[in-house]
C-alpha cells in the first residue's frame, strides 16, 4: 500500500521560535520497509535544510546524534501521553523515537507508521537541528515482535533507550530480545498495579543477568528526598552517625483503611530503604513481613504511633541489626507516595534521630541530638514530573551504581511473593 | 629497618581517608550548598546586571541555590529593596540566557534579594552592613556563612577588602560559618601591584578563602578540555614534542572596546585577554595530568606550566591597534576615534605572541598566542597542529595531504573537530582533508550552563579548582611584565596597524611565517 501523506512541500509554521520544535517532514508508511525509504528520502531528496519558510536563509540542519528511545505502550491512551511528554522535551530529544503500539492481537498482522521530523533552531546563530518521531501502530502477530519493529528503525551505533510507560512485561521472550538490544530500560514503578513488588523483583533479576541500566521513575522522583538526606551528614558533627544507623522508618499514604496486602503501591517507600541499604552496605536479614503492631512496641519507634498495619525487616551490617518499618498511614496524597522518612542513630551513648518530610516544592530535615534540636532546614526542591525525569533518563550514560544498588537491596527486601503474598501481575 | 616500617606505616596512616558521607555518591551535587548570603559589591554595575544576578537567578531557577539562599546586593545609589529589584527583573529580562524569565521562580527568588547602600570608605558603614549580616543569619537560617563577591572596580579592591577585615567580616566562626571573597579580573595591571593586592588579600583572607575568578575557566568547553585530555586513552600519547608541530590559540573578538574606553586605555589587550584568559588556556593544554582531581593538584601543574613558559619580548611578540573599517556589514571607527579614548593612543588592541615552554613534554614546540579587538569573527580555539607524516607516501601521485589538526571550539558552536586525510572516490589516488566534527550543541542538546553559574555554584560549595591561585597570578603576570616594559622602552609601531575587520596586523603573520607556519582560517 503506497503512503497516502507525502512529505510536506511546506513546512506548516511560518516563524521560527528559537528552542521550539518546528514540524519540519511528514509522511505515512505500512511496512518497515517504507518507513526506512521515507527517512532515507528525508536525508536526502529533500532535505530539512532546504530554504526556510520565510525565505530567510537558515543555518543548516543536522539530525541530533544522541541516541534512539523506543516507546512500548500498551494502548492507544499511553501512547498519546508518552507522545505529549516527549514532544514537550523542547531541544532535547533523542535522535529517533520509535512509539510502537500493538492492537487487536489476534487479527491478522499489519503495520502502520507516521514519520515525523521536528527541528529546533537552539540559538539564532547554531544550527538547526531534527530528531525524529516514527509512530508504529502494528497488530496480529507482527505486533507481538517489538524486537522485529524496533530494531530495524534504531540509528546505528546509538545507545537505545526503551521506555516502557504502564506495566512492562518484563519476562515474556518478546521483551527479552527487545531488551537485548537496548542500553536502558525506563519505567514507572510507582504506576504498577497491586503493590508492585513482583515486578520490581523481576526487574532486579533483568538487571542482574544483563548489562543494561535501569531508569525507574519511582527511584528518580526520590532524588529531592536523597538529596535532602544526604546534606544531614555533610555536617561533621553528624557524619559519625551515618555508620550507627539503629532502625529505618518509612511512612506512605495509603487509600485503603484496611491495609489490605497489595492495595497500595509499595515500590517508592521500598526504594527508600534500598538506598539507604544499598549506599550503607546493609545486607537483609529478615525480608519485609507484615509486622502489625509490633512496630508500635519497639524502644526505637521514635516516639510516634504508627497507624494501622506496617511492615517490617531486618538488615545488618555485619555487627549490628538495622530495624525497617514501612508504614501507612491513610492519607489524602497519592497512594503510595512517600510522607517521612525518620532516621535513628546511636553511638557511643549519644543519640541522633533525624525527620525528613516534603510538600510540593520544599523537603525539610529535622534533627535532634540527644533530644535536642540540632537541625532544622529546607530544601527548594519541587517535585519533578515525567518531562523532566525522562530528559534525565535518556541524557544518563552507563549503569548508575547507585541506582543499580538501590533496585538490587530494595528487591533483597522483598521474598518472593511478597510481604503480604501479593499476586503476580 | 624497623624505625623505617614504622615511618611507613606511620605514612599510611597519616593518609587514611577520612571517613565520607557515602549517601552523597551518584547525587545531582556533590553537596548541597550551605544556607549561605552572597554579599554583592558592584551590585548596580554592569557586571552584577549582565552575569552575576543573572548567574544567581539561574541556580535558583533550576534549584541549586538552599533554601535558606539570600543575596545582599551593596550599592552606593540610593535604592530601596523594591527599586532594586525592579531594576533587576528589568536586566534578567534583557541579559537572561532563558527567556521568557520564569516568573514563578522569579516571584520566589526576589524576596531574597536586599538591598544595602554603603560607600566603600565607610568604616561605620560597613560595621552596620556587619550587624545586619548577623541579624540576617538569625533571621533567616544562614549561619554566618558569606560569599563576598567583588564586582566592584579593581581600583576599590583593595579597599574592600581592607573594610570587611576592619569590621570583622572576614572571621570564620569555629561553630562554623564560612567567609569566602570572589575577585574579578583583573587581579592588578603589572606584577608589583598583583603582589601589592595579593598582599592586601593576604592580610585579612587565608588564601583558602579566595576565589580569583577568570570566568573562561568555567565555560563548558574548557572544562571538557581536562574530561578530553584526562578521560579519554587515545590523545594524551599524542599530546607532546615527538607529534605535535605547534599550537595555536585564539581569542577574537568582533567588537570593538564599546563604552570601556578609559578602562582600556589603562589595559590593553595584553592585560585584559593574555595575561590571564590565553594564559590559563595555555596552562590547559600544556599541563601534566594531575595527580587528582582536586583543587590545589590541578593548579599546581598549571603553575608549573606558566613557570616554563618563555619568550622573546623583542622578537616574538607583535602588538597591534585596529584603525576604522567594517565588521559583520557594519562600518566601525577606529581605536582612536572611540570614546573615552586618547586620539594618539598606543594601547594595544592586538596581540600575537609566541611562546616556547621549556619542559620535557613541550620542549621546541611552539605555542602560537593572539587576541584582539575588531577582528572579523568572534571566535575562541585551540588548535593543535600535528606533524606531517615522516614518509611522504602519496608525493608520487602529486598529492600532499595536509597534516592533521585537531581544533577545540570554545564559542562559538563549542565543539571539536578532527582533521584527517581520506581519498576522493574514483579511480585516482586523490587525497582530500575531511573533518570529523563533535558540536555539543546536536550531540547533547542541551544548553551549557552560563561559566558564571558553574563558577559561583563551585564557590558556594568550596570548590577552588577553576579559580586562579595567587601563584598562578603571579607568574602569569611574570611572563607578560617583560613583555610590557619592552614596549615601553621600545617606539610604538604605526598606529593604527590593521583595519578593523581584518585578523591583525601583518607583522602577526610575519610572526609564523618565518618558521614556515600561518594563522589558522577560522
Amino acid at each position: 500500500m503506497a503512503p497516502d501523506l507525502r512529505p510536506m512541500e511546506t513546512p506548516t509554521e511560518t516563524h521560527i521560535h528559537i528552542g521550539e520544535p518546528i514540524l519540519r517532514w511528514s509522511a505515512r508508511a505500512q511496512s518497515i520497509a517504507e518507513i526506512e525509504s521515507e527517512i532515507s528520502g528525508m536525508w536526502s531528496a529533500h532535505h530539512p535544510q532546504d530554504g526556510a519558510d520565510d525565505g530567510s536563509v537558515r543555518n543548516i540542519a543536522a539530525r541530533t546524534s544522541v541516541m534512539n528511545l523506543v516507546v512500548v505502550a500498551s494502548g492507544p491512551e499511553l501512547a498519546e501521553r508518552s507522545a505529549a511528554t516527549i514532544q514537550a522535551l523542547t531541544g532535547r530529544h533523542p535522535s529517533r523515537t520509535v512509539v510502537i503500539q500493538s492492537a487487536d492481537p489476534d487479527g491478522p498482522s499489519w503495520l502502520d507508521a507516521r514519520i515525523e521530523a521536528h527541528c529546533v533552531l537552539p540559538h539564532p546563530d547554531a544550527a538547526e537541528t531534527c530528531a525524529e518521531t516514527i509512530h508504529v501502530r502494528s497488530g496480529g502477530e507482527a505486533g507481538r515482535h517489538l524486537s522485529a519493529i524496533a530494531t530495524p528503525l534504531i540509528i546505528h551505533d546509538l545507545p537505545v533507550t526503551v521506555w516502557w510507560p504502564g506495566e512492562p512485561a518484563l519476562t515474556g521472550p518478546a521483551a527479552k530480545r527487545l531488551l537485548a538490544g537496548a542500553d536502558r530500560l525506563v519505567v514507572d514503578g510507582s504506576t504498577w498495579r497491586s503493590d508492585g513488588l513482583d515486578r520490581l523483583r523481576q526487574m532486579a533479576e533483568l538487571q542482574e543477568a544483563s548489562s543494561l541500566a535501569i531508569s525507574d521513575f519511582a527511584l528518580d522522583r526520590q532524588s529531592r528526598w536523597r538529596e535532602a538526606i544526604a546534606s544531614i551528614f555533610d555536617d561533621p558533627e553528624f557524619l559519625p552517625f551515618l555508620r550507627s544507623i539503629r532502625r529505618i522508618a518509612v511512612t506512605f499514604a495509603t487509600h485503603d483503611e484496611t491495609g489490605a496486602p497489595g492495595s497500595t503501591n509499595l515500590v517508592k517507600p521500598i526504594y527508600h530503604v534500598g538506598w539507604l541499604a544499598s549506599r550503607l552496605g546493609l545486607s537483609v536479614v529478615r525480608p519485609l513481613t507484615a509486622v502489625g503492631g509490633a512496630a508500635r512496641a519497639s524502644r526505637a519507634n521514635v516516639g510516634k504511633p504508627i497507624s494501622g498495619p506496617g511492615l517490617g525487616a531486618t538488615l545488618s551490617d555485619g555487627r549490628r541489626e538495622v530495624a525497617i518499618v514501612i508504614r501507612p498511614i491513610v492519607s489524602p496524597m497519592a497512594a503510595g507516595t512517600t510522607l517521612r522518612v525518620e532516621l535513628l542513630a546511636e553511638r557511643r551513648g549519644s543519640e541522633l534521630r533525624a525527620d525528613v518530610t516534603a510538600e510540593a516544592e520544599t523537603v525539610r530535615c529535622r534533627v535532634w541530638l540527644d533530644g535536642v534540636e540540632a537541625l532544622d532546614r529546607r530544601f527548594r526542591a519541587p517535585r519533578r514530573g515525567d518531562v523532566d525525569l525522562l530528559a534525565d533518563a535518556i541524557e544518563s550514560g552507563r549503569r548508575d551504581p547507585v541506582a543499580a544498588g538501590a533496585l538490587r537491596s530494595a528487591a533483597a527486601l522483598v521474598a518472593p511473593g511478597g510481604p503480604g503474598g501479593s499476586a503476580p501481575p | 629497618m624497623k624505625e623505617s616500617r614504622e615511618a611507613r606505616n606511620g605514612r599510611r596512616a597519616s593518609r587514611a581517608k577520612p571517613a565520607r558521607n557515602v549517601l552523597r555518591e551518584g547525587l545531582r551535587l556533590e553537596r548541597v550548598p550551605d544556607p549561605s548570603v552572597v554579599v554583592l559589591f558592584g551590585a548596580t554595575g554592569d557586571l552584577a546586571h549582565r552575569k552575576v544576578i543573572p548567574a544567581l537567578y539561574h541556580l535558583w531557577r533550576t534549584n541549586l541555590l538552599p533554601h535558606e539562599f539570600r543575596l545582599v546586593a551593596i550599592g552606593r545609589r540610593p535604592y530601596d529593596d523594591d527599586t532594586f529589584r525592579a531594576e533587576i527583573l528589568a536586566s534578567l529580562e534583557r541579559y537572561s540566557r532563558v527567556l521568557p524569565l520564569d516568573l514563578d521562580a522569579w516571584e520566589s527568588f526576589a524576596p531574597r534579594i536586599d538591598y544595602h547602600r554603603l560607600d566603600f570608605d565607610d568604616t561605620a558603614g560597613f560595621e552596620k552592613l556587619a550587624s545586619a549580616l548577623d541579624a540576617y543569619d538569625a533571621e533567616h537560617g544562614t549561619p554566618g556563612n558569606r560569599l563576598y563577591y567583588l564586582a566592584a572596580q579593581p581600583s576599590q579592591f583593595a579597599e574592600l577588602i581592607a573594610q570587611l577585615g576592619r569590621a570583622g567580616l572576614d572571621h570564620e566562626r569555629h561553630e562554623g560559618g564560612w567567609r569566602r571573597v570572589v575577585i574579578e579580573k583583573p587581579f592588578g595591571h603589572d606584577l608589583d601591584s598583583a603582589r601589592r593586592l595579593n598582599r592586601e588579600v593576604g592580610k585579612v583572607f587565608r588564601e583558602s578563602q579566595v576565589y580569583r575568578i577568570d570566568h573562561y575557566l568555567g565555560k563548558e568547553t574548557v572544562r571538557n578540555l581536562l574530561v578530553f585530555r584526562f578521560g579519554n586513552g587515545i590523545f594524551e600519547p599524542l599530546w607532546n614534542r615527538r607529534y605535535v608541530d605547534h599550537i595555536q590559540i585564539t581569542v577574537a573578538e568582533s567588537i570593538g572596546i564599546e563604552s570601556r574606553g578609559a578602562f582600556y586605555e589603562q589595559t590593553g589587550a595584553s592585560r585584559d585577554v593574555l595575561q590571564n584568559h590565553l594564559l590559563q588556556l595555555v596552562s590547559l593544554v600544556a599541563m601534566e595530568p594531575p595527580a587528582t582531581f582536586e583543587a590545589n593538584a590541578l593548579r599546581d601543574e598549571k603553575v608549573k606550566v606558566l613557570r616554563a613558559i618563555s619568550t622573546d619580548p623583542a622578537n616574538d611578540v607583535v602588538r597591534g591597534q585596529y584603525g576604522p573599517g567594517w565588521v559583520a556589514a557594519t562600518q566601525v571607527p577606529g581605536y582612536r576615534a572611540e570614546d573615552g579614548v586618547d586620539p594618539a593612543s598606543e594601547t594595544e588592541t592586538f596581540v600575537a605572541a609566541k611562546f616556547t615552554i621549556d619542559d620535557w613534554r613541550w620542549s621546541g614546540v611552539p605555542f602560537y598566542v593572539r587576541t584582539g579587538k575588531r577582528l572579523p569573527k568572534r571566535a575562541t580555539e585551540i588548535a593543535i597542529q600535528y606533524r606531517e607524516v615522516p614518509h611522504r607516501l602519496f608525493e608520487d601521485e602529486g598529492v600532499t595531504p595536509d597534516a592533521n589538526l585537531l581544533a577545540i571550539r570554545i564559542q562559538p558552536d563549542e565543539g571539536i573537530m578532527l582533521r584527517f586525510g581520506a581519498k576522493v572516490p574514483g579511480l585516482g589516488l586523490d587525497v582530500r582533508s575531511v573533518t570529523m566534527d563533535f558540536a555539543y550543541g546536536s550531540a547533547f542538546n542541551v544548553d551549557s550552563p552560563d561559566a558564571y553559574e558553574t563558577l559561583i555554584l563551585d564557590a558556594l560549595q568550596g570548590d577552588a579548582s577553576l579559580f586562579t591561585r595567587v601563584d598562578e597570578v603571579e607568574e602569569a603576570w611574570g611572563i607578560v611584565d617583560p613583555i610590557i616594559d619592552t614596549w615601553a622602552t621600545a617606539s610604538a609601531p604605526r598606529f593604527p596597524n590593521y583595519d578593523a575587520g581584518s585578523w591583525g596586523p601583518d607583522a602577526a603573520d610575519a610572526l609564523l611565517e618565518r618558521e614556515g607556519h600561518r594563522w589558522r582560517r577560522i
